[in-house]
């Protein structure tokens, strides 16, 4: 009898280990629901950024106000309320303001439970100004006055800053004088991509989330299969038979590659990836990405003994790595640390590849990092089975 | 040294325990050896070792002519394993699980229907192994063990925890495969079935060989013979134990039928498990 070759070896591991696959209910309902809801919930999101700040203002008299405030700055949305109480209702939450195609200004009383309007747009008023009536008067002839900055408890301070610095501008707009500075020359340097009028959408900002997930998910069935192999000591009849530990290595390898990568292009195909970017920088970082979660997938699965610790785990292990994935939706908020975390080289290069074009001089650093830690952690993942494997 | 399976003072430790300490033994085509020990006696590690799993730290070991380590594929094309836990693919049924383990071996047809009939699990083909039985899983492991048509056969406690049939069943496959040349290494815990079935037994106990013979030598080289007398005396049955092995068996056994009414004479011979605990001193549990 002659032998069989390694690849042929190779190969029957990775069809048993896809019937086992597809006889674990759990594994292939998540994989395949997991795949639709993200996708869905891609398309769901908003693909713009509305990136005006709708103020509201209420004036007996607008005269010059009108001019002051369309001048005054770009992406500023300014609702006119017929009143101070009209408005205060608005931010507070107890009605709706609607602006209508017309551009009248409706108010929808929620707490009365009103109708919404017809062909009328739901504002979202963050603030609102409150002038007294002789507020003209009073600031063109020096007199103090208040002017009322209304908003709720979630607008941003920065706002709340900026309306009081806004308020006084005006003031002294209204008064023909001008403010007790010289104002400093600004010369705006963008660093990166201008991305002026084409920021990045909370939909664009959520594809290395969903990669994660995805890859997330299938370190989990991997680890599972791992972990059936071990616990019921499958591993020792494998290799009581011509095939050598090695090639039952090289088939978990290829399968937790495969389903990863396999899932990830599916997810980046389905939401546009590829076509917003250099196919091959995402492809290349996809499968960093799988083969890293495969080296985790293998070692958690080598430690998982049944499927309640395979899951703990696996979570345990790789909920760390989604910290990059929630600095793409919060740019600028996560310290510096991040850097270090192993999924940042390959997170790095899937956002910067979809979401503003780079080349491969611009993932170079990213991927060259993501490569060191796929190769730590693969190196692991196939050092612990490996001798887990040997020691059963 | 010739035999199909040679092993030469073989030993292996786990860190300061000794699990296997210098044991030499071989075992010829078409026979089967039964090797007894308990729990932690290191039957299992010898088995490992033989397979290649374990590489063992003292000692040598060829299976038909080549030795294990370094040559595991050639080797372990042509044995068969049964191992004491049931390591089967649960969630894939019968055919498939053989189906897989032929491919591991190259054999690309494989008449599935026939090794199943083999085991009486013909019928049971197509279902998940997950749905059956201890002795069918068992069974099951037989079957596997024999995808290969192997030379060399080892069995960890092939019928242990299982009914009479199935034992039975089992029994008389590893007969026949010895009785086709298959060198058959066994493990159990099940004296009867070692007498039964063992050409020769080796007692193993803390990694040591205490014996290694036919069961018929060792009984008589370490057991004692006697024939017990029931008499009815004054209407009441009494008992009386005739050792045999001494020169004057005849005045013995006279004496005790000539007390009263003989109702039955049995005679009895040590069995393997006394002679382990004699030569042991301890069980096989």
């Amino acid at each position: 009898m002659s032998g069989p070759g390694r690849a042929a070896i190779v190969g029957a591991i990775l069809k048993k280990d896809l019937i086992q696959f597809s006889r674990d209910r759990v594994y292939m309902v998540l994989s395949i629901v997991g795949l639709v809801m993200f996708i869905t919930v891609y398309w769901l999101l908003p693909d713009t950024v509305d990136e005006s700040i709708t103020i509201g203002l209420s004036h007996y008299d607008l005269g010059q106000f009108e001019a002051v405030f369309a001048d005054a700055e770009e992406g500023l949305d300014v609702v006119v309320f017929e009143s101070e109480e009209a408005m205060r209702s608005v931010i507070a939450g107890d009605a709706e303001a609607w602006r209508t195609d017309t551009g009248r200004i409706l108010i929808r009383d929620t707490v009365a439970g009103e109708a919404r309007p017809e062909n009328a747009k739901k504002l979202s008023v963050l603030v609102g100004l409150g002038f007294p009536e002789n507020f003209l008067r009073d600031t063109a002839t020096g007199t103090a006055g208040t002017v009322r900055v209304l908003v709720n408890d979630d607008t941003p301070e920065e706002i709340r800053t900026a309306m009081v610095s806004f308020i006084r501008e005006i003031a002294f707009m209204l008064a023909g004088v001008e403010m007790p500075i010289t104002e400093p020359e600004a010369d705006e340097i963008i660093l990166g991509t201008d991305r002026m009028g084409a920021q990045i959408s909370m939909r664009e900002r959520m594809q290395p989330m969903l990669i994660f997930f995805v890859l997330m998910m299938e370190t989990f069935a991997l680890a599972s299969l791992i972990g059936v192999e071990i616990t019921h000591r499958t591993v020792t009849a494998i290799t009581a038979t011509p095939a050598k530990l090695s090639d039952l290595l090289a088939a978990k390898t290829i399968f937790g590659i495969g389903l990863s990568l396999g899932q990830a292009v599916v997810l980046l195909a389905a939401i546009g990836a590829f076509g917003a970017g250099n196919a091959l920088i995402i492809l290349t970082a996809a499968f960093l990405g799988a083969a890293m979660f495969t080296g985790i997938g293998m070692a958690v699965g080598s430690a998982g003994r049944d499927f309640i610790g395979t899951l703990f785990f696996t979570m345990a292990c790789v909920l760390p790595l989604a910290i990059p994935a929630f600095s793409a939706l919060f740019p600028g908020m996560s310290p510096a640390w991040v850097r270090f975390v192993p999924s940042h080289g390959v997170m790095t290069a899937l956002v910067d590849a979809t979401a503003y074009g780079a080349g491969w001089s611009d993932v170079a650093a990213p991927l060259g990092t993501a490569v060191v830690w796929v190769v730590v952690l693969f190196a692991l993942g196939l050092g612990v089975l490996s001798r887990k494997a040997r020691t059963l | 040294m010739n035999g199909a399976i040679s092993v030469d003072s073989i030993s292996y430790a786990y860190g300061e325990i000794k699990a296997v300490n210098g044991i030499s033994f071989e075992v010829a085509r078409g026979e089967i050896l039964g090797f007894l020990g308990p729990n932690g006696a290191g039957k299992s590690t010898t088995i490992k070792m033989l397979v290649g799993q374990l590489v063992p730290q003292a000692g040598s070991i060829r299976i038909l002519g080549m030795p294990v380590h370094g040559h595991s594929s050639e080797v372990n094309a042509r044995i068969g394993v049964s191992f004491e836990e049931k390591n089967l693919y649960l969630q894939m049924t019968a055919e498939e699980n053989l189906k897989f383990f032929a491919s591991l071996f190259g054999i690309k047809r494989l008449d599935v229907r026939a090794l199943l009939e083999r085991v009486d699990l013909a019928g049971r083909g197509k279902d998940r192994v997950a749905s059956y039985s201890k002795g069918m899983r068992q069974r099951l492991m037989i079957a596997r063990a024999l995808i290969n048509d192997p030379d060399v056969l080892f069995l960890d406690e092939p019928t242990d925890g299982l009914d009479p049939v199935s034992s039975r069943a089992i029994r008389a496959i590893i007969e026949e495969r010895a009785h086709a040349g298959t060198a058959v290494l066994l493990t159990t815990h099940d004296m009867n079935e070692a007498d039964r079935l063992s050409d020769r037994v080796a007692f193993i106990n803390e990694g040591v060989f205490h014996a290694i013979d036919t069961p018929e030598n060792l009984k008589l080289k370490h057991g004692t013979r006697s024939a017990t007398v029931r008499i009815r005396v004054d209407g009441e049955i009494v008992e009386k134990r005739v050792p045999l092995d001494q020169e004057s068996v005849g005045d013995g056994l006279k004496g005790a039928v000539n007390d009263g009414e003989v109702v039955t004479i049995h005679t009895e011979e040590a069995t393997l498990e006394d002679i382990f605990v004699s030569m042991t001193g301890r069980g096989l549990v």
